[in-house]
Parts: structure tokens; sequence; C-alpha cells
């Protein structure tokens, strides 16, 4: 297969929560410029444009049509996708893959989002409508436990769910959610791009944050952001004219399972915390990529977590260490910037959620790592091979991309 | 059990949200100009189009169109269409009566604007008809000020 | 293109009401498709989903769509665009040599579920054009025929004799939904003005449908079917979002998407090379348009072309012989439907619709007003 990587990289100034002075197409242009700017790369340099974020935040159709002009597509193959919260990492796979296919060379991916603009309950209603309908289709009690669950908590029920189940398994307590947190705000605070920030957070002041469902506090919970991000993808050929350090794709992977049987309703029949897809696609990620022990050979690791007990969960779903391991690495500091398994050194989505964007930055901040680009969030150790993780849908979507700092071989 | 069609459930999902855009700069700058009763666009550094209404990008020339200039009120009319629906929310219904929407080149601007045509009909309507601007009474800065074009 | 990719079974459905919901259908697609195929879901290695949010009436639409479609705990993604799209992503997958079958599958529920014409008036600009109110699918469709009939100087004739046309295939095809025996041009011309010269009778009807299609690489393809149809070159390009910065009456970024795929497929002359079309011509103004910028027609010459059948059945060059979508226009799958009645065509399956001399065939999806972006894809037997 080719070799893909990453030659450049653009976000747009700030994700903040309202974004009041620009348009959506013209908030998506700061992040292509910033890309073209980094790069010293024009327009006429991309082959291809893939495009996406969760449309539904802002109630306009196919937006890659009214952003054309915006993106430097005119004339080029544009295409958009998406798959919901994980749309980032997908749009970033579809890049992948129309370079692997050997008919382009040089493709740009454009995610973005502008929550601010939507109204709030729109991506809430959007998923449970259908699940209503489905339970009302099915004889179930709409007015019961499971219906309360789906109508009062929306997503934040099906989370709350998870992350007790998750603690149950575990063995790890809500201080430890709390202390997650604590630590990426801290993170978020080093990265000129997080939304969340602050250097004194503490878990003692995340555990003052109003309960939301147990064990889901406020402070627990990932903002919403506007902001938009750009990553250009060259073949090894293309790279090698334009760019002297390049973070190389070693595997990219996908796994879902059911949607009807992983949220709500089913919690009480399924375990969200779970999560097959994310055990089956990161094993998958690490045969593609030659990986055999993912605990020596990745050194950094950035997981989609919009609430915070997923960076603790994702990091034993996806073999980084054994169940009920994470929390004690927590403890040690060893998630921490400078320790020996840093995890959302750039604050992770707890700290910075502009939907569309959230998992290609999982993937973006993987490779200012491998490049010592994150300035004052690098982390101490040296970053040779990390794991970007995605998660979405409704918590059964899992995507997973895999960086270097070489080309993979064979 | 009766047929699909009969045991087949077909809720209903009104779903009503509610968007607030943020129409950035330029359009906030051509309403401001409605305010006035002028018509502006913006134009390119690179190919000199004017675009009505202005926006920050040329896509052609990947560059900023901050240059903000104003447009004459009249033109010409380069294509039209004569509406006999009316589409709301995506239903069709027959309009009272038929009207004309036309995509208009004002003088000054390269790209056509489209807007409503009164004062010819129908049957007279023709490309390459000399039309001008006709404003609401009141202007607020809003859409609707342009109301729509009429024959010199 | 350094591999061989090849389409080795289709499943369509379409009516004006499918009486289904979007599982069912699923379902009935795939589960049709795998029958057909003598293999199960673990035969896919991947999935290429295409649904539109918005249509669908809930966000993340593929995940619902998923375990219908055989994806358990496997590998799937989604494009949102017109199903066409769709098969240039698969067949990226398959080029890349990480897989070796890859399954498409679009669905629009238009007719019975939602409006069509919400897809494109979600599209507009909420800054402008959909303030202002003036600009929906009908009324930037109309302005783009009259710019067309304009240009080379037309009659409203050629609109109702490329509607018959369609309208008359569809007729003949079990696949197509609006489906009006005995249609004749009077009968369209005595339909209502939508916004003119565009009469409902030009216009695609609402309606529900939906396509699954497996792709696979040559050695897998060997073993699935005898009767492979390959994806000889493939393209895309769109245009300004800005309907007063377009040239209307043409079709600039399908004559770049085709070159693309001309240039892979080893094409250098369209007319003589190309055995017939299927385009998807929303409109019946469209169909000539899209095949000037397909090369297909020469610029001027549509109306005596039609006049005297050249893109009839049995025509020199058929276009939608199908009946295209004037016949069924099942949002986000209407590309890939052509690309399945293209497929069948090429594996003499097409029945009464059957084209006489089927070698190489051009397929066409679009998305956006007036097709502000299309796409291509060249196929071969």
């Amino acid at each position: 297969m080719r070799n893909v990587g990453i030659i450049g990289i653009g976000y747009t100034p700030v994700f903040v929560s309202k974004r009041k002075d620009v348009n959506i197409p013209e908030m998506i242009s700061e992040a292509v410029d910033n890309a073209f700017a980094n790069t010293g790369l024009t327009a006429a340099d991309i082959d291809a444009v893939v495009f996406g974020n969760m449309q539904t935040f802002e109630g306009v159709n196919l937006p890659h049509l009214w952003a054309a002009d915006y993106i430097a597509s005119l004339g080029k193959p544009v295409m958009r996708i998406a798959t919901g919260g994980t749309t980032g990492m997908s749009a970033f796979h579809a890049g992948y893959y129309h370079i692997t296919s050997g008919l382009h060379d040089v493709v740009m991916v454009v995610t973005y989002e502008k929550q601010s603009e939507g109204d709030s309950q729109v991506g809430l209603m959007g998923i449970i409508t259908p699940e209503l309908m489905a339970m009302l289709s099915a004889g179930i009690d709409v007015t019961g436990g499971s219906g309360m669950g789906a109508i009062g908590g929306g997503s934040a029920g099906g989370i709350s769910f998870q992350a007790s189940s998750y603690l149950h398994h575990s063995g790890a307590g809500i201080e430890h959610i709390d202390a997650q947190a604590a630590l990426e705000r801290r993170n978020a605070a080093k990265n000129p791009y997080a939304h969340l920030k602050d250097p004194e957070a503490t878990a003692e002041k995340i555990a003052q944050t109003p309960m939301v469902s147990w064990p889901i506090r406020f402070g627990h919970i990932c903002p919403t952001s506007d902001g938009a991000t750009v990553a250009i993808l060259a073949s090894e050929k293309a790279a090698a004219k334009i760019a002297d350090k390049v973070a190389w794709v070693h595997a990219v992977a996908n796994c879902a399972s059911d949607a009807t049987t992983a949220n709500l309703i089913e919690s009480q029949i399924t375990d969200p915390a779970e999560q097959m897809p994310a055990i089956i696609a990161s094993r998958q990620a690490y045969e593609r990529a030659g990986i055999k022990d993912p605990k020596r050979e990745i050194d950094y690791v950035e997981i989609y977590n919009g609430f915070a007990h997923q960076a603790l969960m994702y990091l034993e779903k996806v073999g980084m260490c054994e169940v009920g391991e994470a929390h004690k690495l927590q403890e040690a500091g060893e998630l921490e910037m400078s320790g020996r398994m840093p995890v959302n050194a750039s604050g992770g989505v707890v700290s910075t959620n502009a939907i569309g964007t959230s998992a290609m930055n999982r993937v973006t901040e993987c490779a200012l790592q491998i490049l010592g680009r994150a300035g004052e969030h690098q982390v101490e150790k040296e970053v040779h091979k990390a794991l970007a993780h995605g998660w979405g849908g409704l918590m059964q979507y899992v995507t997973i991309t895999i960086l270097g700092d070489k080309p993979k071989k064979g | 059990m009766g047929t699909l069609e009969e045991t087949f459930f077909t809720p209903t999902v009104p779903m009503d949200f509610v968007y607030n855009y943020r129409v950035g700069s330029y359009v906030e700058r051509y309403l401001g100009g409605f305010a006035e009763k002028k018509i502006l666009g913006s134009k390119c550094p690179g190919c000199s189009k004017v675009a009505v209404p202005p926006r920050m990008y040329c896509g052609v020339c990947n560059k900023k169109m901050e240059e903000i200039v104003e447009i004459s009120q009249e033109g010409t009319l380069e294509n039209f269409t004569v509406g006999h629906v009316v589409l709301e929310k995506g239903q069709l219904s027959p309009a009272e009566k038929p009207y004309i929407l036309g995509l208009i080149k004002l003088d000054g601007a390269s790209s056509l604007l489209l807007a409503k045509v009164e004062g010819v009909s129908p049957a007279q309507v023709k490309a390459g008809l000399r039309v001008k601007a006709v404003w609401k009474d009141q202007v607020e800065g809003d859409y609707g000020d342009l109301d729509h074009f009429e024959p010199v | 293109m350094e591999k061989n990719v090849a389409i080795v079974g289709y499943k369509m459905m379409n009516a004006l009401d499918l009486v289904t919901s979007r599982e069912r259908l699923t379902f009935d697609l795939t589960r049709g498709l795998f029958n057909e195929l003598g293999i199960d879901r673990l035969a896919v290695d991947t999935t290429i989903l295409d649904s539109n949010d918005f249509l669908d009436g809930r966000t993340i639409s593929n995940v619902f769509l998923d375990p219908q479609a055989g994806v358990y705990m496997r590998d799937e993604s989604k494009v949102e665009m017109d199903g066409l799209n769709a098969v240039l992503y698969a067949c990226m997958r398959i080029l890349s040599g990480q897989y070796q079958t890859a399954m498409v599958m679009a669905l629009g529920l238009t007719g019975s579920q939602v409006s069509p014409y919400l897809h494109i008036e979600y599209t507009l600009d909420p800054t402008y054009d959909r303030q202002v109110k003036l600009l929906n699918e009908l009324s930037a469709a109309a302005l783009q025929a009259r710019s067309y009939l304009a240009k080379y100087g037309y009659s409203e004739e050629l609109l109702d004799g490329v509607a018959a046309q369609n309208l008359g295939n569809a007729a003949l095809n079990p696949y197509q939904a609006r489906r009006i025996s005995g249609i004749s041009k009077d009968q369209v011309k005595g339909s209502a003005y939508y916004y003119e010269p565009l009469r409902e009778l030009h216009c695609f009807p609402p309606s529900d449908g939906g396509c699954a299609v497996l792709l696979a690489s040559e050695e897998k393809a060997k073993e699935l079917t005898d009767k492979p149809v390959w994806i000889k070159g493939m393209g895309q390009s769109i245009e300004t979002y800005f309907l007063g910065e377009r040239d209307l009456f043409t079709s600039t970024s399908t004559t770049q998407a085709a070159k693309r795929a001309y240039d892979l497929a080893g094409v250098t002359d369209p007319k003589k090379q190309v055995a017939f079309a299927e385009i998807s011509s929303l409109f019946a103004h469209q169909e000539p348009l899209l095949a000037e910028a397909l090369g297909l027609l020469d610029k001027g010459q549509a109306a005596g072309a039609y006049q005297v059948g050249e893109t009839a059945i049995d025509g020199k060059l058929p276009i939608n012989p199908s009946g295209g979508p004037l016949g069924a226009h099942p949002i986000s799958a209407t590309g890939l439907v052509r690309l399945a009645e293209a497929a069948r065509q090429l594996r003499g399956e097409a029945g009464d619709n059957q084209v006489r001399e089927a070698g190489m065939a051009v397929v066409h999806g679009q998305d956006g007003a007036c097709a502000q972006q299309n796409a291509v894809v060249v196929l071969g037997i």
C-alpha cells in the first residue's frame, strides 16, 4: 500500500463558544488559509478535497456546496463524509484512501463545526426522536425507566450508564474521573487552540461542579466549540518534494456495532462500557501497522473523550493497558505530559469540542507530537508512534488512526 | 395479521429547530447599504470581478475580496422565469398569480442578482430589458428592503 | 487505474411510495443482494453507506442502518452526497489494496417521508438566499432551462420531447417509480407549469427508492460473477455555489469530471467510443445539457438529435434508456441507480429497455442546485 503522510495542519485561530465575527464559510477559510500558510502550499497544489462536519448542528445540508468557494476547491473533486461525531476521522480516512488508491497525490481534509448557531437540542433530538419511534413501535413503555433515560438524559443519560459500568468493571472511582478532567484542562491551558483552559484545575475543583447524572458531573463534560481543522495529506513522492518533516499514517481502522442495541434503551440489555468496536478496530489497526505490543510501541495517545471517564475507559479498550489499570497509571502520574504514557496533551475533547473537527483533532494532535511541533504542550518523551481514537454514533462506532515518524515499510 | 399497509405504523414527527446564523461582516455591510438604499458589492484583487451581494472569498483566485464598492441601481435583465407555484417548506401550491423572477446584471457588477421583476407582464418580459431597483418606502437594513426591479 | 475493480451485483427498488421503513429497505436491498450472489455479510470487507441526515430526520443516519446492512462489528463509512460518489470512495478502498470487496448502499424516502425539495432548500446559503426566499430547486432549474434554450435557440418542444422519451422508457422499466404507459408529448405539454419553461412532467417525481451494489477486485470478481462490469474511469468536480456567477447553459464541472474519468478510461472520442449513457438529469433540459457537457452530443445539435431519435433506446447513442430520474429520484441514491441501470444494460439484463450495443457506458450523478457538483463513472465489459 502507498504511504501517506500529514504534511500540514491548520486550525482556526481559536476554538471558542461563539465566533460572532464570521459566518460558517468564512470561519472555515481561516483554517484553510492557516494550513496553506504553515506549509507554503497554495490552492493549486491540492488535487482533491474531503469535507466533513455534523450538519444538523448548523442546519445546512451538504455545506461543502456553499463553502466551495472558500476551501480552494473549485474545479476539483470534493467528497463529503458524514458519520456524526467521528466525522473528523472518517473524513481523514477518506483522504487517506484518496491517496492510497493511487488516484490523487495531495489531498486536503477540511472539518468544522459552528455549534453556536444551532439549536442546542437539535443534535440530541436528532438522535432521540428515532429512539422514541423505535421504542413506540416495539411497544416499549416510554414513560418507564428506559424511556425516562432516553428522554431525560439525552446523550448524557446513556453516557452515565457507560461511566458507572466502567467504574464497576475497572475498580476506578468518581475521583479518578474528576482527576482526569482536571489533568486535561491543565493540559489545555498549554494549548493555544483549546477552548476550556484551567492551569489551576484540580480534582477537588471538578468535584464541586454540579452532578448531572451520576457519575457524570458538569466538570466532566465537553464544551461546544466553534472551530475548523484542516489537514493536508500527501503521497510519499509528493511529500518528498514538499515537506521535510512528515507524520506518516501507519494504519486506519473502523468498526461499527449496532446502534439500536448500544444506546439508552438497551443499556439495560447490553453494556455500553463493553465497547467491542474499539477493541476490534484497535486490534485491526495494530495488525495493519505491524504493531505487536502497543504498550511498548505506542508512545502517545489521543482519545476522543467527550466525557472525561472515556480517556481511561478507551485507554483500556484500545489495549494500551489492562482493564482496571488506567486509573492506577493516572494515580502514578504516567498519563501526564511528563509521564510514560501521556494522553491528551492537547486537552482532549473534554476541553475542546467543535464536533466535526474533534475526531480529526485527535489525529492532528498526534501528528504535532510526532513532528515535535506541539509547543508548550509537547510531551516530554520522544514520540515515534502515536494512536488517535475517535468514537461516535451511539457509543458504538469507533475509528482508529496510527501515525509514525517514518513511512511504514512493506 | 392484516396487510402490510394496515399494520404499518407511520408516526409523524414534527421537528422545529431554531438556528441563529451569524451572517458575517460582508452581508452585514450589504444590509447596511440597504438602510441607505445603496447596493454594495465586493471586488476581487485577482480577477477584478465584482460580486453582488458582497462576500469574503473569490473561489477562482482564492483571494479575499476586501474592497467594497457601490453598484449602480440599474441593470439588464439577462435571464428570468415565470413562477406559477409557490414552494413553502417543501410544499408546492399554486401561486395567486404568475410572477417573474429575474437574474439581473447591474451595471458595474459581474455576478447576476436574483430579484422579483414587476411592472411588466409575463407575456411581455424579455431578456435584455433594462430594469432599475425599487425600494420599500421605509428601509430598515433588512433583506426585504430591495423590493423588486421594474423596467426603466 | 492501477487495478481493475468490477461491479459484481446490484439490487434496486423504486416506487412513488415504497410503504417501507429505512431499516426494512436497507435490509431488503442488502440481504437481497447477498442472496442473489450467494454470499453472506462476512463476504463484504467494507461498506460505504449513503444517506442524508436531513432527509432521514436524524443525525448520524448511517449508524441506524448499519445492522440492517449487515455491518455488525465491521467496517463502514458514510458519504453524504449523490450515491455515485459513494462508488468512487468504495472503489478507492479496493484500489488501495486494503480490501477485496466493498458494498455501496444508498437510499432516500423522498416520496413518502419528506419533501424532496427540502434537500436543495437546506443547501442554500442561510445568510442570504434562504432569507431572500426567491431561490429554490425549481426556480433555479427553470432559470437554467431558460438559459439553455435561449443559448441554442431551442424551443420548449425539446423539453416535451426529452420528457416524453424518458417517461416512455420508464414505463417499460419495472425498476422505475413513475410509469405512465402511452405517454405522449401532448400529455407532457398538458401538465401544469411550475416555473416556466418547466412543467410538472419535465421534472423528477417525489419518490422512494434505494440501491445496493457490490464492488470487487479482479480476483474476487471472478469468484462472484461471470458477468463483471468493470469500472474503467471515474472523476468528480465542483463549480462555484453562486448561481449568478455560473454559465447555466452548460455544466463545466461535468466536463471536468468527465475528462478525469475519460483520461483514466482511455476514452478520447466519447461520441464514438461510448455506447450509451445513464445521466442524472433531474429535469428534462438537463439531459441534453449534461450530454453535451459529457461530449456525447454536439453543442447546439440537441434538438435535431432528439428529433431523429438518436438518443432513443434503439438510437445511435441511447441516453437514459432506463427512463432516468424523470422516472424516479430517490435522493442520495439516484446516481447509484444510474450505475446499476448501466450495469444491467452491460450484462444484457435490461429487458424491454435493452440497448442494442452495450460496450462502454458513461454514468453521471449530481449534487446541488443546477448540478453545481458532478461525478462521472465510465463502465465497460
